[in-house]
């Protein structure tokens, strides 16, 4: 019998107590974009324009820096659909692989052009991402987040064997990302570390920018209801189904944006970025950051990025540690930092 | 030519085989908690390598036994201390544990067994082709896919018969009648995990006699487990059992047609049915999640 | 034209036969209770009337209008609000975001990203009429979920009004509830009912809230009609009388 006949078939007691509600997780949404976003947000953009000052203070270089902003984007793209509209994507790094692979196949076969590149990058997996959506919107929960590695795993495995055009598991190599023309100006990002830096930041505060956009319009509420109660939301006249798609493919679009530049810094693109691994990886940025908050997965992304350079630089084991790392905040630390802050500071 | 054939359809079996086993282990976790886990390729090869280092001291036949029911306990003893306290949370937090473990586990074999290939040494009993023209079909392979036929039909006539095998099948329908009915969930949350791991272990024993030992052994065997449960349908082990079935024997046949586009018949296929019945061959109408 | 009318309804699961053959009408403007005694087929009827699971055989029409294959959100979209046994709400939102979901939503604005200065009064005005009319304007801003049994049943209510509907639904709204919070939850229907032109369509174990507000009542048991007509009908019914007024709420 489906769940929906066994609840019909049951009698309900004539004195039927309401289902205690479940212990309140840390206020976001709606309300939590718009308060988090001025303090945090603030703090946030400060750290990230003044990064290549401060960084190499600590032991940094300003392509960590770059990573960590080029995950963080993956990780904020993730969490549009995890965090804000509830469905779980294990295999979201399928998109930012195909990003990475658009880009880099454009410049090496193409054009120089960095900004066809990107544009490559983010329509090949956005499309793929929403054609791909319209085939899973209907499922939820563990199926829909099996399916989602599965098709993950499709990519993957085009990726390391038409390896005539993709080069293979050894990934695509033979392309570098090319300085940008504005004018009479050229922007080398090419050779200036900190010039692509900003490049990266201005392209991650356009997605974020739109992504906050969405998230504080009635598209972005709506979104938030189905989280919250899909029933409700259903019977709010609500089609459920198209917005879960809608929000897959606007999730997928921004982590093959963050792909593209993930090419762009390594100037190579292989398909272990496309591994449900890393889609893993992903999850758990969201999450150490703070699942259903703004700048969460950013934050998350900076531990993550920083921990992984630091402890594969100590010892050879560092898989373990990123296995501990997934243990202990799953079982300690479920809400996240700027979770946990949200609560302490909740009235 | 007809060896040929053969020879591909053997290995066909023998891979779908092990689908199929892979398969109704991540089911079975899968249709009583909710939890996909990703440890599994990983439990596998544990019991590889268990095996291997029970081998010398009481043999092969002793290793095919114990192996798996240690890995079984261990399996017992994690979904005690560490997947049940996400039972109740976002499903999220289930599946990135079960994913560090395969992180840990992984990396703890790499540590201990180091990265290099391990044989097991199967008795020479089971080594032996069958003639001199049909080689390939060695006692070993023939002893592999008797074992396999045995556990499936003993894992569905334990579920059928057996008292822990009919709560397991009611939880799987509805858990919470189950516990109102005075039944100890958790506990049977936990022999349900053990007996998905035990298959795991059973699986990793099998193939390192046939491929040797790694630490990656149980990964390429993941993504068709996954596929054979989507095409099977969610919620159905028969389905899962036929959609192991399927897609080896698919593999199989591609095999001897294009044998590049062995792996990709099994994606092919679960796009298909996604396509045309997406709630799998013996799904449920209704089983959405 | 009736409001809403269901012609023949029958659901069965399996060989569980759990609405056998139920035709009723309700004319515009009727608060109609249903009532009867556990595993009687109420709420079963009702979930097909909301679009929940079709029905095995039968129609149901709203005004006119073969319904019986439309979806639920669709219903909602052609007048149809029901609220549900258990109160489905979004408990971590304040009450206000909760009504400003359903308004967006009933005014089409759900795939909107962006509102002119014009709609945002419209629909802030909206959501104030709303929670005026349940009494909820002095809680808007307070969490849901933090709210007594009452007021979140008010919430609810002030959800499916939000979307302007034709007919109300109301799944055992006093289900679970004391004296106090079945007074309040019972006044407001009572008021949606007098004030204004909605349909409502009542779930109920509680005769004091039955009798005292229903205009006609439809008795089942066992997945048939028993009885229908107005209390006083319903009440001098020796069938109903023997089987169902005796039961203490």
């Amino acid at each position: 019998m489906s769940s929906t006949e066994l609840q019909a078939a049951s009698a309900k007691p004539a004195t039927a107590v309401p289902a205690p509600l479940p212990a309140p997780l840390p206020v976001a949404g709606a309300r939590g974009v718009a308060a988090g976003l001025p303090l945090t947000g603030i703090i946030v953009w400060a750290l990230l324009l003044s990064a290549p000052l401060w960084l190499p203070l600590i032991g940094g270089y300003t392509a960590l820096a770059s990573r960590v902003v080029v995950m963080g984007l993956v990780a904020m793209a993730l969490n549009f659909l995890l965090g804000f509209t509830g469905q779980m994507s294990f295999g979201h790094a399928a998109y930012f692989g195909l990003g990475a692979y658009g880009a880099g196949l454009t410049l090496r076969y193409v054009a120089n052009s960095t900004g066809l590149a990107m544009l490559d990058g983010i329509l090949l997996g956005g499309v793929l991402g929403t054609i791909l959506g319209a085939l899973i919107c209907k499922r939820r929960g563990v199926y829909f987040a099996m399916i989602t590695i599965a098709f993950g795993q499709i990519f993957y495995y085009i990726a390391y064997s038409w390896d005539s055009v993709t080069g293979g598991y050894d990934g695509l190599r033979g392309f570098t990302r090319q300085p940008i023309g504005v004018g009479p100006f050229v922007i080398d990002i090419l050779n200036n570390g900190t010039l692509f830096y900003y490049f990266v930041l201005f392209v991650f505060a356009l997605a974020t920018g739109v992504m906050s956009l969405l998230l504080r319009s009635p598209f972005g509420r709506t979104l938030l209801a189905i989280r919250e109660n899909e029933r409700r939301a259903r019977f709010l006249g609500i089609a459920v189904d198209r917005h879960i798609w809608l929000s897959f493919s606007i999730a997928c679009f921004f982590a093959s944006t963050a792909g593209a530049l993930f090419a762009l810094l390594n100037n190579f693109a292989d398909p272990t970025s496309m591994h449900y691994t890393l889609s893993g990886i992903i999850v758990i940025m969201v999450v150490m950051g703070g699942m259903r908050t703004f700048w969460g997965p950013l934050i998350g992304a900076a531990i993550y990025v920083v921990l992984q350079d630091y402890i594969s630089s100590i010892t050879v084991n560092w898989m373990s540690f990123i296995g501990l790392l997934f243990v202990l905040v799953v079982m300690f630390f479920p809400r996240g930092i700027l979770g946990m802050i949200k609560q302490r500071s909740a009235p | 030519m007809l060896q040929l054939v053969l020879f591909n359809v053997t290995n066909g079996l023998i891979i779908g085989a092990f689908f199929v086993l892979m398969a109704l282990g991540v089911a079975m976790i899968l249709n009583l908690s909710n939890v996909i886990n990703f440890a599994h390729g990983n439990f596998l090869a544990l019991g590889g390598y268990l095996a291997y280092m029970l081998v010398p001291s009481i043999g092969f036949w002793g290793a095919l036994i114990v192996a798996p029911l240690i890995v079984a306990a261990l399996g017992f003893v994690v979904e005690r201390v560490m997947v049940r306290r996400v039972y109740n949370r976002d499903p999220v937090y289930s599946l990135l544990l079960t994913f560090g473990l395969a992180f840990i586990i992984q990396d703890v074999c790499r540590y201990i067994w180091g990265v290099s290939g391990l044989p097991l040494t199967i008795p020479d009993s089971l080594s032996q082709g069958l003639s001199s023209d049909l080689f390939f079909i060695t006692g070993y392979r023939v002893f592999m896919m008797a074992i396999v036929i045995v556990s499936v039909v003993g894992l569905f006539l334990f579920l059928r018969y057996t008292r822990l095998g009919t709560r397991i099948r009611a939880g799987t329908l509805d858990l919470d009648t189950v516990a109102a009915l005075g039944i100890n969930v958790r506990l049977l949350r936990s022999l349900n995990f053990a007996v998905g791991i035990y298959l795991a272990g059973l699986a990793g024993v099998l193939a390192a006699g046939q491929i040797g030992l790694n630490p990656n052994m149980g990964d390429d065997l993941m993504m068709p487990a996954f596929i054979a449960i989507i095409v099977g349908g969610v919620g159905s082990l028969t389905g899962t059992l036929l959609g192991g079935l399927l897609i080896g024997v698919a593999s199989a046949l591609t095999t001897t047609v294009m044998p590049s586009a062995q792996e990709a018949v099994i994606y092919v296929i679960m796009a298909i049915v996604l396509l045309t019945r997406p709630r799998g061959l013996m799904g449920e109408e209704g089983m959405l999640t | 034209m009736t409001m809403i009318e269901a012609r023949r309804v029958t659901k069965t699961f399996g060989s569980l036969v759990a609405v056998n053959d139920i035709s009723l009408t309700v004319a515009p403007g009727e608060l109609r209770a249903i009532i009867g005694p556990n595993g009687a087929g109420k709420t079963t009827f009702f979930n097909m009337i909301t679009g929940f699971f079709p029905p095995t055989r039968g129609e149901i029409v709203l005004q006119g209008q073969d319904i019986t294959r439309t979806s639920a959100q669709q219903r909602v979209k052609l007048g149809m609000a029901r609220t549900f046994q258990i109160t489905e709400i979004f408990p971590e939102l304040t009450v206000r975001e909760n009504v400003r979901i359903a308004v967006e939503a009933a005014d089409g604005f759900s795939l909107r990203v962006f509102t002119s200065r014009a709609d945002t009064d419209r629909l802030a005005a909206d959501i104030d009429a709303v929670l005026a009319m349940t009494d909820l304007s002095g809680k808007a801003d307070r969490l849901v979920g933090e709210l007594s049994h009452g007021d979140q049943r008010a919430a609810e209510i002030a959800m499916a009004l939000a979307l302007k509907p034709r007919v109300l639904l109301l799944d055992e709204p006093t289900a679970g509830m004391g004296e106090q919070e079945t007074f309040q939850v019972a006044g407001l229907i009572r008021r949606l009912h007098k004030q204004s032109s909605y349909t409502i369509m009542l779930v109920e174990h509680d005769m004091r809230v039955v009798f005292n507000l229903a205009d006609r009542i439809t008795v089942l048991a066992e997945g048939q009609m028993l009885a229908d007509g107005t209390p006083a009908e319903i009440a001098a019914n020796p069938a109903v009388q023997a089987a169902y007024l005796g039961e203490a709420h």
